[in-house]
């Protein structure tokens, strides 16, 4: 498993491909046939761990979401069909339209600019000049691995109500009156998203990392020769390069700032599943689910959910996927 | 960044650099440290105004009550089974699909893709009821591979394996192979692997942080002290009243370092990896 | 649907008898403690909270060497949740499991999930217990009993010593509890403080709300799970109005309880009285380490007496040994060991026999400066009126109506207006 031993393989490639076209000029058709056949079995093999891995735990809790968002179900008394009232409890409910507000402010205010920072962050950790660059590598994903405990309770001191709290302190220094945190509009989104933005920042960079480790170098060779500069290096190769990583973590994302739950609910601690001014789409659910025994709207929140996701992730990934589009590989 | 505009990096540009990235190491690592100071000082320390921001002497004390409480290295030891187990299957599992999908041609590769992606968009919280119903009829209750099979899915692994491999393994390489008689499996083994070393140092780091810091499903499996958790075993050190936060948080504080050994020597995988050190 | 579930089972069980065939070695096998011939029993117990149930347990064994018993402990909310998960999965649950007063009525309307105690020979130990506390384990017709009484919590009057002195106020509990005997001694015993010491007389706006509310025994719905609110002399709309004139006296902090800023409040006497539970004490000694004789605790006005929070045992029937599990949960609730229980980790006794014993009553406080606060709660846990009945989804509707008082509170908000909108929230909850 030697890193190095792989790399020259790779720069060999330009003999390698005209090996390969001597030789396949050699192969009958029918060889070929068998040859491409061989990679359909394969193929099906390859992925069908994670299928049926998914049919026998994914599959069925999917199912049976779906299947309760027509029921009437406290969880433990018998199942009524209700036809579609949930999904019409759900849709004329002011409370779930402002949690579907309260994500996608969060979601814009705290994870769309990890993925702009993120990539800042890895291209630097990346320069070959940095010193320490295990020592910031390892910092920079720190907010990822530590425990949401004391991130909850960190969290709580700094952005406490009180107008001795370190933030609200600060915010004096600047002639801010102190912002109640805990409970108004616009303080619990901010410091959410601070959170959010603080605790994931790291795992998109890495993510990243892994992308700007899959450019062959010579790119950048060429660039250096043809005087790019850095920012011009970050700007026409790492940035087009990296695009299907983008895309990856544009779709990530959406996911995750849809489907945010962790970091409002241990901010919010005891008022989390009572106030509305940071409630999200899936607290919204789980407070239908656990805390109101109520299966049946929460599965149609669930759905609505799904629906909204599917949206989303189509029109960002798209959106990003349609700047330029530079085929590299196979991108299906 | 117009000092970056600069042919050759300025020393103003690269103190500029250190500047930034010292300032987000800075924040990064400020609710570890504090993690760190309150893990060393009494119960009492927790709810001071202003907050106390210094190590104490409690240290060993802390952890002595920990131990005392709950058995430790044991839920260590197993939540390390649970995560290098996961971990490795979900490398396994990812890296073939990803394979599959970055380099073969097979019909309804595009559907399957998609609906891999379409299953990260199932709420977690929602499936837990379900999900405990087929373990406890699998009769995996109470047991670590009840735990593991869980994190076993992992679209995201294979998104990015797909991803990784159709960026850095030629195409070329993989024919040639072929031509010499590889069977697809050799490929995976021989070509694919070490060239995707890094993404497997990322991907790996990702997956064993998260099966380690997840709480609600392992608490809901588990139920016997000897199959604990980390996790599940933390959560006996806190009650509702009478909180003794030195030793809570002394308890949280070691249970994150091993994640911090995995962390560096994935690291170092990742350091070592092809690229390093191409940006000149 | 059913023969799908089997199916899905039946492969499940089959596949990850191979997939998972590699690891295991890593599992203890936790099946080899069930019977092995002889009456060897092993019973699970769930429990949440600071209770010592483990060392009970321990003396148990001890006694009954076919008996092992298994204690886990959680955080309140994950214990309930992680119960009814496994009563709704139909596996799973454990052959003993705590039940908290608030979240009793949730697990009432599964009752077919539990065993009667009553079959099980409950009856026999009713008169060990205060009687408003057995009913509450019972079902409404009264032939059901899904818990038997563990600790319950009588509330009680705390209050500084010194904030008392500075504003004037008498500090002997005794004296106390005589100046401040209705509600409206209260406000004046809380204009006073403001008045000579600026501070608040109590901590939050939940606490005024919660000084009537918890006396009530009628609160925000019926049996039936209708909505009360709008009723003529409802008990809630009562507290809430107390809670807002309060408020609008001034007397009311903006300390939550639990908060950091709470604990350092406690800590410093930057309020002047809580109206705690027995089990406020446990937690004060532990961790409000600078107040050290600055407390003490009184009797409440007897519109105030009330219960706050307290727990039963159940039995779930899933348990294959109700009569063991039976056996050992009267042992552990029996006056006894509630004395036990009460030294250890602060458990109000529920058996009114434990208030008699010289081990209870002479229970002297450093904390407290000294004072037997035990028979303080002791009175206020006889003064209780009757069994309260909550509901199913009473907590979410409580939630909604100290959402009303908080938006008055910090926003200024106009009472009137936020409990209409507080009535509409609930019945829009109370529609799922």
């Amino acid at each position: 498993m030697q890193p190095e031993s792989s790399r020259e393989k790779v720069e060999k490639n330009g003999e390698v491909s005209a090996y390969q076209a001597t030789k396949k000029q050699k192969l009958s058709k029918k060889r070929y046939r068998s040859e491409e056949k061989k990679d359909m079995i394969s193929g099906y093999l390859y992925i069908a761990p994670f299928f049926i891995i998914f049919s026998l735990v994914g599959l069925y809790p999917a199912l049976f979401s779906i299947y309760l968002g027509f029921q009437k179900w406290n969880g433990l008394s018998p199942m009524t069909f209700v036809g579609l009232s949930n999904f019409e409890i759900v849709l004329t409910d002011p409370l779930f339209w402002k949690s579907v507000y309260n994500t996608i402010v969060i979601g814009i205010m705290g994870t769309a600019p990890q993925l702009v920072f993120g990539i800042i962050f890895a291209f630097l950790l990346n320069l070959a000049f940095l010193k320490f660059k295990h020592f910031f590598r390892v910092t920079i994903f720190m907010p990822y691995i530590t425990s949401m405990v004391a991130v909850a309770l960190i969290f709580s001191v700094l952005f406490s109500d009180h107008e001795s709290s370190l933030v609200n302190y600060l915010l004096s220094l600047a002639g801010v009156d102190p912002v109640n945190w805990s409970s108004s509009e616009w303080g619990t989104k901010i410091a959410i998203s601070i959170m959010v933005f603080w605790r994931w920042v790291g795992y998109n960079t890495i993510i990243y990392l892994a992308g700007i480790q899959s450019i062959p170098n010579d790119l950048y060779e060429a660039a250096m020769i043809d005087g790019a500069n850095k920012f011009q290096q970050l700007i026409y190769i790492t940035m087009p390069m990296l695009k299907p990583f983008i895309i990856l973590t544009v779709f990530t994302s959406t996911v995750g700032a849809l489907q945010l739950f962790s970091e409002p609910t241990v901010f919010l601690g005891n008022s989390a599943f009572t106030r509305d001014e940071a409630m999200t789409i899936v607290m919204y659910l789980y407070r239908d689910a656990f805390k109101l025994q109520s299966f049946g709207t929460a599965s149609a929140t669930a759905i609505i959910l799904l629906v909204m996701i599917t949206i989303f992730a189509v029109i960002n990934t798209s959106l990003i996927a349609g700047k330029g589009r530079k085929k590299r590989g196979e991108n299906a | 960044m117009s000092p970056l505009e600069k042919r050759k990096s300025t020393p103003v540009s690269k103190i500029l650099i250190y500047v930034l990235l010292s300032i987000v190491s800075l924040f990064s690592l400020f609710p570890f440290y504090w993690m760190f100071v309150m893990a060393t000082n009494p119960s009492s320390a927790y709810n001071s105004i202003p907050p106390t921001v210094t190590p104490g002497r409690l240290l060993v004390d802390n952890f002595m009550k920990v131990i005392d409480k709950i058995d430790f290295f044991q839920a260590m030891w197993n939540s390390f089974v649970v995560c290098s187990i996961v971990t490795i299957v979900v490398l396994f599992i990812s890296s073939l699909a990803g394979f599959a999908f970055a380099k073969f041609k097979f019909r309804g590769k595009n559907i399957l893709f998609m609906a891999i992606l379409l299953t990260m968009i199932i709420p977690p919280q929602l499936g837990l009821i379900p999900q405990y119903f087929l373990i406890s009829k699998a009769g995996l209750l109470d047991t670590l591979p009840g735990v593991m099979i869980l994190f076993f899915l992992n679209p995201l692994g294979i998104f990015l394996m797909r991803q990784y491999i159709s960026e850095s393994v030629p195409d070329e390489l993989i024919e040639a192979a072929k031509l010499d008689g590889c069977s697809n499996f050799k490929i995976y083994r021989s070509i694919v692997l070490p060239i995707i070393l890094p993404a497997f140092a990322t991907l790996g780091i990702i997956v064993f942080s998260a099966a380690w810091g997840e709480f609600l499903w392992q608490f809901t499996v588990l139920r016997d002290p000897e199959q604990y958790t980390i996790q599940v075993a933390l959560a006996q050190l806190s009650n509702t009243q009478n909180v003794d936060f030195g030793m809570i948080l002394s308890g949280v504080f070691w249970a994150t370092i091993p994640l911090l050994v995995i962390f560096l020597l994935f690291n170092r995988l990742f350091i070592s990896s092809i690229t390093e050190g191409s940006v000149k | 649907m059913r023969s799908l579930k089997k199916l899905v089972a039946l492969g499940l069980s089959t596949a990850l008898a191979f997939t998972l065939a590699a690891c295991n070695d890593n599992e203890k096998s936790s099946s080899d403690d069930v019977e092995k011939g002889d009456k060897q029993v092993t019973l699970d117990f769930w429990t949440f909270g600071a209770t010592g149930y483990e060392d009970l347990a321990k003396a148990y064994e001890e006694e009954n060497p076919n008996v092992k018993i298994k204690v886990r402990a959680a955080e309140t909310a994950e214990h309930h949740d992680a119960l009814f998960t496994a009563l709704s999965a139909g596996s799973g649950a454990p052959d003993i499991s705590m039940l908290e007063i608030d979240q009793l009525d949730r697990f009432k309307t599964a009752q077919d999930r539990f065993e009667n105690l009553y079959d099980l020979g409950a009856k026999d130990i009713k008169d060990q217990y205060l009687d408003w506390k057995w009913n509450t384990g019972e079902n409404n017709s009264g032939d059901f009993l899904i818990g038997l009484p563990t600790d319950i919590g009588p509330k009680a009057l705390y209050y500084r010593v010194d904030v008392f002195e500075e504003a004037g106020l008498p500090t002997d509990p005794d004296e106390v509890a005589k100046l401040i005997s209705t509600p409206e001694a209260f406000e004046e015993a809380g204009l006073k403080v403001k008045e000579q010491t600026g501070k608040v007389f109590i901590d939050s706006i939940e606490m005024a709300f919660r000084a009537y509310l918890d006396a009530a025994q009628e609160t925000f719905l019926n049996p039936e799970g209708e909505l009360l609110l709008e009723e003529s002399g409802n008990a809630v709309k009562e507290a809430f109005d107390y809670a807002v004139k309060l408020n609008d006296l001034g007397i009311v902090g903006k300390f939550e309880m639990w908060s950091p800023e709470w604990a350092n409040a406690v800590n410093k006497g930057e309020f002047a009285a809580e109206l705690g539970a027995g089990w406020l004490k446990g937690w004060m000694e532990g961790n409000a380490t600078e107040a050290i004789g600055k407390w003490r605790v009184a009797t409440l006005p007897s519109e105030f007496a009330a219960n706050w929070g307290g727990s039963f045992i159940a039995i779930p029937k899933e348990t294959k040994n109700a009569k063991e599990a039976y056996e050992f949960v009267q042992w552990l609730v029996s006056p006894d060991n509630q004395i036990k229980s009460f030294q250890s980790k602060g458990l109000f006794p529920s058996a009114p026999s434990v208030y008699e014993m010289d081990e209870f009553k002479s229970n002297e406080d450093e904390f407290f400066g000294g004072q037997a606060t035990a028979p303080v709660f002791a009175k206020a846990a006889q003064d209780i009126n009757g069994a309260v009945y909550k509901g199913e989804k009473y907590f979410p509707v409580y939630q909604e109506v100290l959402n009303a008082l908080k938006n008055v509170q910090s926003k200024g908000a106009d009472p009137n207006k936020e409990w209409e909108d507080a009535i509409k929230r609930s019945k829009d909850l109370l529609k799922r």
